[in-house]
C-alpha cells in the first residue's frame, strides 16, 4: 500500500511513516494540507491518507471534506493528539480517528487493515 | 516490530528544545507587553507540537504538563483567559519544568512523573476559562469541533504566510551548554581583574604627574617604566579580549547535522514519488556554524537536494545506458577550509545539459541564439541561476514549489554572505558547492586602499594576494594580465572600475594585486596599498542604501570612519562587461578562421579566447587533451593551440593522436605552455607540433603572428 502522510510537524510526520513502513506500507510525506491537495491531483497512486488533525492552514478535518466532496474516494485516516473519540463518527465517510500516541502503532496499522479489507474482499 | 524510538527521541530532544525556545520568547513578549495576535498562535502550536511528540515518544511526564500547558494556551488564544502577571509566572514554570524533563531525557534518564502541584495549578487556570465560557450563553456546540475553535479565535486563523513568518523570527534564541558558559564567566572574571590593573595605572599615571609638578623635569625612567607596564597590561588585555570574543562566537555554533539529517529520508522519498531510486550519503554533520547560517541553510540545501533528485540522477534507463549503477547518488558533505565551511551537493548524473540550458535561454528570450553559443561554458551553467530559469518542465511538481535556483543563490550569497559555484562534467555528475563564513557576526577583512580611498574585501572573497614587478604585466587582447602558476590571470585596476583616479605608475614599482575569485573565474585587482588584515563586524547598508550592488556593507575602523565592504562578483561583472565593451569595437572582418584552444585553465583559456577573438577568430574551447581531441574529431578547425600539463590527455599526447588523424595532419599546432625546458621543446617539436610559446613571455603579437605565418 502507498499512503499519503500529511503533518506538519516534521518529527511527528516521520514516526507516522516509520509505522507505515515497518508494516509494510510505503509512505510519502507532505507538510500541509495544500500540498497533499497538489500531490494527490497529480498522482493518482495512492492507496489510503493518513493526515493529522490539527495543522496551520487547512486542518485534516478540513482536507478530508475538500476529498470528500472531490469524490476522490480515497480511504482517510485522521490523527490527531487530541482525544480522538470526539471526532469519531461525526463525518460520515471518515475511514477511522486515531489518537498519536504510544499505541499509535498498534491502532494505526489496525485502521489501516481495515481500510485494505474491502478492498481485498 | 517495534519502532525504534531511540532514533527519533534525539530528533524530540532538539525539537522540543527549539519550541521551549519559542515559548520562552513567546512569554516575554507576552511580559513586556509587544505580544502580537500572533504570538499566541505560535506557542500554542509549539505547546501542542511537544505534547503530541511526547506522547507518541511515551514520555508520560512531560505530555502531561505540556497538556496542561497547551489547555491554558488554548484558554488564551480562544479569548477565555487574559494575560496577567500571575498567569506569566505560572506558564514560565511549566516552561521551565518541560525544559527539565527534556534535558533528563537527553541525559538518558526516563522522567517518572509530571510535577503534580504544577499541573493542578494549571488544571485550575484552564478550568477558570473554561468556567466563563459555560456561564456564556449556550451558543457553542457541546462539542467544539476544530473547526469552530478556529472560527473562535480573535484573528483569522493563520495563514501559511504568516506561520511562515513566525518561522523566520524564531531564532533569536539559542541553547548554549553550561560548559561553554562558565569558560565564558571564568574568562570575564579575567577580564574585570586585568581591568582593575588599568586602573592601578591611572594611578600610577597620577603619582607621576602629582611628583612633576612639584619637581619639574624630574627623572624621564618613571614615565618610561610607566609606558612599558601600560603596554603590557593593553596586551595582555588584548589577549584576553580575543579569547572572550572567540568563546562567545562559539556560543552560536551548532552543528550541520541539524541541516543534514533529514536528507536521506527526504531525497528516497523524493526519488521515489517521481519513479528514481536514489541514495543520499552525509558526510560532515558535525561541523559547526553560526546559528543564524545554520537556520538560513535548510531551505538552499533542500532546493539542491531536490534540483539534484529531479534534474541531476538521470532516469533508471538511462543510466542503464550509461552503464552506471541503476540507484543514484547524492553526496551531502561539508568541510572545514581555511576561510569557513565548504558544503557540497553532488551527484553522479548526467550533468547539466549545456545544450538544453542554452536552447532555452533563447526560447525564454533572455538573449539571442548568437549570443547563447557565444557563451562559455561557466556562463552557460551561470544561465541557471536566472530568475525564472528551470531546465525541465517537470519543475514544478518537485524542485518548484516557488523556490528557484536564483533563490537559492540569493540566500547563499547575499544573506549568507557566502559564494556559490558549479562544477559539472558530462556523464559524470553535477557539484554545487558552498562556501559559507563561520559566522556572520564577524568577519576576516581585509582593507585595501585605491585611488586614494580605502576599501575592504572579506576574506571569503580573496584567493591570493600577489606582488608582481610592473614588467611581468603582459598586454593580451588590450587586457592587461600577469601569468601565475601556469594561468593567464586578467589584471584590473580597482580605482579605473571604480571611476577614481588613479595613482600615478612610477618605473621600478611593483603591482599590489588582490585576486578574487568568482566560481571558476579569477580577476586581479590592482590596489594601491594594503592597509590591513582583520576580523570586523560587517555592519548592512542603510535602506537608502541598499541598492548599491557593489557594497555589501560597511566597516568601521579605528578611526571611527567608515569603508565600503565590495561585492567581488559585482566588480568581476562589471570589468567583463568593460571589457566586452572595448572588443566590441575591434572585431576586425578577417575571414573567421576556426581555432580550437585546449587548456585545463579557464583563465588562460578565456584570454586566449579574447585574444584570438579580437583578431577575428573563432573560438573553441577544450578543458584538457580528451575534451580537445574529443573536439576536434567532431568538428573542423584551422588550428589548435594546447597546453602542455592537463589531466586525462595531455598536450604532447594530443598533438600525437591529432597528427594522427587525416584531417589534422598538416594544421598548424601550437604548444603554449609554461615549461621553458629545452628537452620539452624537443619534444612538442619531435610529437609535430608547429611551434613552441612559452607564456612567461607571451606577448599577443608573438602568438598572432606566429598564428598568422602558419595559416599563410
Amino acid at each position: 500500500m502507498r499512503i499519503l502522510v500529511v503533518d506538519d510537524d516534521a518529527l511527528a510526520a516521520e514516526m507516522t511513516a516509520a509505522v507505515l513502513e515497518d508494516g509494510g506500507c510505503e509512505a510519502v510525506i507532505v507538510e500541509s494540507g495544500d500540498q497533499a491537495m497538489e500531490t494527490l491531483a497529480t498522482d493518482r497512486d495512492f492507496d489510503a491518507v493518513v493526515s493529522d488533525m490539527n495543522m496551520p492552514g487547512m486542518s485534516g478535518l478540513e482536507l478530508f471534506r475538500r476529498l470528500r466532496d472531490g469524490k476522490s474516494g480515497l480511504p482517510f485516516i485522521l490523527l490527531s493528539g487530541d482525544d480522538p473519540e470526539q471526532l469519531r463518527g461525526q463525518e460520515p465517510g471518515l475511514a477511522a480517528c486515531v489518537a498519536k500516541d504510544a499505541e499509535l502503532e498498534e491502532t494505526l496499522m489496525t485502521a489501516i487493515a481495515e481500510v485494505r479489507l474491502p478492498a481485498a474482499g | 516490530m517495534a519502532l525504534d524510538l531511540k532514533k527519533f527521541t534525539a530528533r524530540f530532544i532538539d525539537e522540543a528544545r527549539d519550541h521551549l525556545g519559542k515559548l520562552e520568547e513567546g512569554l516575554a513578549a507576552f511580559h513586556s507587553g509587544v505580544a502580537d495576535p500572533e504570538t499566541i498562535n505560535t506557542i500554542f502550536r509549539s505547546a501542542h507540537t511537544i505534547k503530541g511528540s511526547a506522547r507518541m515518544l511515551k514520555l508520560a511526564a512531560i505530555n502531561e504538563t505540556a497538556h496542561h500547558l497547551e489547555d491554558v494556551l488554548g484558554a488564551m488564544r480562544s479569548g477565555g483567559l487574559t494575560y496577567t502577571a500571575e498567569l506569566g509566572r505560572l506558564l514560565e514554570r511549566a516552561v521551565d519544568a518541560i525544559a527539565g524533563l527534556v534535558e533528563q531525557v537527553a541525559e538518558g534518564t526516563i522522567p517518572d512523573a509530571a510535577d503534580p502541584l504544577l499541573c493542578d495549578e494549571l488544571g485550575r487556570a484552564a478550568a477558570a476559562a473554561a468556567g466563563e465560557a459555560v456561564s456564556a450563553p449556550a451558543t457553542a456546540t457541546p462539542v467544539p469541533t476544530p473547526q469552530a475553535e478556529a472560527e473562535s479565535l480573535p484573528p483569522p486563523t493563520p495563514t501559511p504566510s504568516a506561520t511562515a513568518s513566525a518561522k523566520l523570527k524564531s531564532p533569536d534564541t539559542v541553547r548554549v551548554s553550561m560548559n561553554k558558559l562558565d569558560e565564558l564567566i571564568k574568562l570575564m572574571g579575567e577580564v574585570v581583574s586585568s581591568h582593575a590593573m588599568l586602573r592601578q595605572r591611572v594611578a600610577d599615571l597620577r603619582a607621576i604627574e602629582r611628583t612633576r609638578a612639584l619637581a619639574p623635569g624630574g627623572s624621564p625612567t618613571v614615565l618610561k617604566d610607566f609606558a612599558r607596564d601600560l603596554k603590557d597590561d593593553v596586551a595582555a588585555q588584548e589577549l584576553l579580549m580575543e579569547e572572550l570574543h572567540r568563546k562567545a562566537l562559539v556560543m552560536r555554533m551548532l552543528p550541520l547535522g541539524m541541516v543534514f539529517e533529514s536528507a536521506p529520508r527526504m531525497v528516497r522519498e523524493l526519488a521515489r514519488s517521481i519513479g528514481k531510486n536514489v541514495e543520499c550519503v552525509v558526510t560532515g554533520t558535525e561541523i559547526e556554524l553560526d546559528r543564524q547560517t545554520i537556520d538560513r541553510l535548510g531551505d538552499p540545501i533542500l532546493h539542491l537536494l531536490r534540483n539534484a533528485v529531479d534534474h541531476g540522477v538521470e532516469e533508471a534507463e538511462a543510466r542503464r545506458r550509461a552503464g552506471k549503477p541503476e540507484a543514484g547518488r547524492i553526496r551531502l558533505s561539508a568541510r572545514q577550509d581555511a576561510a569557513g565551511v565548504v558544503v557540497e551537493v553532488s551527484d553522479d548524473g548526467g550533468g547539466i545539459a549545456l545544450e538544453a540550458v542554452r536552447d532555452k535561454a533563447v526560447r525564454k528570450k533572455l538573449m539571442t541564439a548568437e549570443q547563447a553559443a557565444a557563451l562559455s561554458e561557466a556562463e552557460v551553467v551561470d544561465l541557471i541561476f536566472r530568475p525564472g530559469f528551470s531546465t525541465n518542465a517537470i519543475v514544478t511538481d518537485v524542485s518548484g514549489r516557488g523556490v528557484g535556483m536564483d533563490v537559492v543563490k540569493r540566500c547563499i550569497v547575499d544573506d549568507l554572505q557566502g559564494g556559490i559555484e558549479v562544477d559539472t562534467r558530462p556523464a559524470a555528475g553535477t557539484t554545487f558547492l558552498l562556501r559559507l563564513p563561520l559566522s556572520l557576526a564577524v568577519m576576516r577583512v581585509l582593507l585595501v586602499e585605491a585611488g586614494g580611498q580605502t576599501f575592504a574585501f572579506t576574506a571569503q572573497q580573496v584567493a591570493q594576494l600577489l606582488r608582481v614587478p610592473v614588467e611581468k604585466l603582459l598586454m593580451v587582447a588590450g587586457r592587461p594580465a600577469v601569468v601565475v602558476q601556469n594561468e593567464f590571470l586578467p589584471v584590473a585596476s580597482l580605482a579605473s572600475l571604480l571611476s577614481l583616479p588613479p595613482r600615478p605608475e612610477q618605473p621600478g614599482d611593483e603591482l599590489l594585486l588582490v585576486v578574487v575569485q568568482v566560481r571558476n573565474e579569477k580577476l586581479a585587482f590592482q590596489v594601491d596599498t594594503l592597509v590591513d588584515e582583520r576580523d570586523m563586524v560587517i555592519k548592512p547598508l542603510p535602506p537608502h542604501l541598499a541598492h548599491l550592488a557593489m557594497v555589501t556593507g560597511m566597516v568601521v575602523t579605528g578611526r571611527n570612519s567608515l569603508v565600503a565592504v565590495l561585492h567581488a562578483a559585482v566588480l568581476v561583472e562589471m570589468a567583463r562587461k568593460a571589457r566586452a565593451e572595448s572588443q566590441r569595437d575591434k572585431a576586425g572582418e578577417q575571414r573567421r578562421t576556426r581555432v580550437l584552444v585546449v587548456d585545463d585553465s579557464l583563465n588562460t583559456r578565456e584570454i586566449e579566447k579574447d585574444l584570438l577573438e579580437a583578431h577575428g577568430y573563432q573560438v573553441t574551447l577544450a578543458e584538457d587533451g580528451r575534451d580537445g581531441l574529443h573536439k576536434a574529431i567532431g568538428a573542423e578547425f584551422d588550428a589548435v593551440l594546447t597546453d602542455v600539463e592537463m589531466p586525462n590527455l595531455d598536450g604532447f599526447a594530443l598533438t600525437q593522436a591529432l597528427r594522427a588523424d587525416e584531417r589534422y595532419r598538416d594544421i598548424p599546432i601550437i604548444i603554449i605552455t609554461s615549461r621553458q625546458k629545452e628537452e620539452d621543446k624537443r619534444r612538442g617539436i619531435e610529437v609535430g607540433a608547429d611551434a613552441y610559446i612559452v607564456k612567461g613571455d607571451f606577448e599577443q603579437s608573438s602568438l598572432i603572428e606566429t598564428l598568422k605565418g602558419l595559416l599563410g
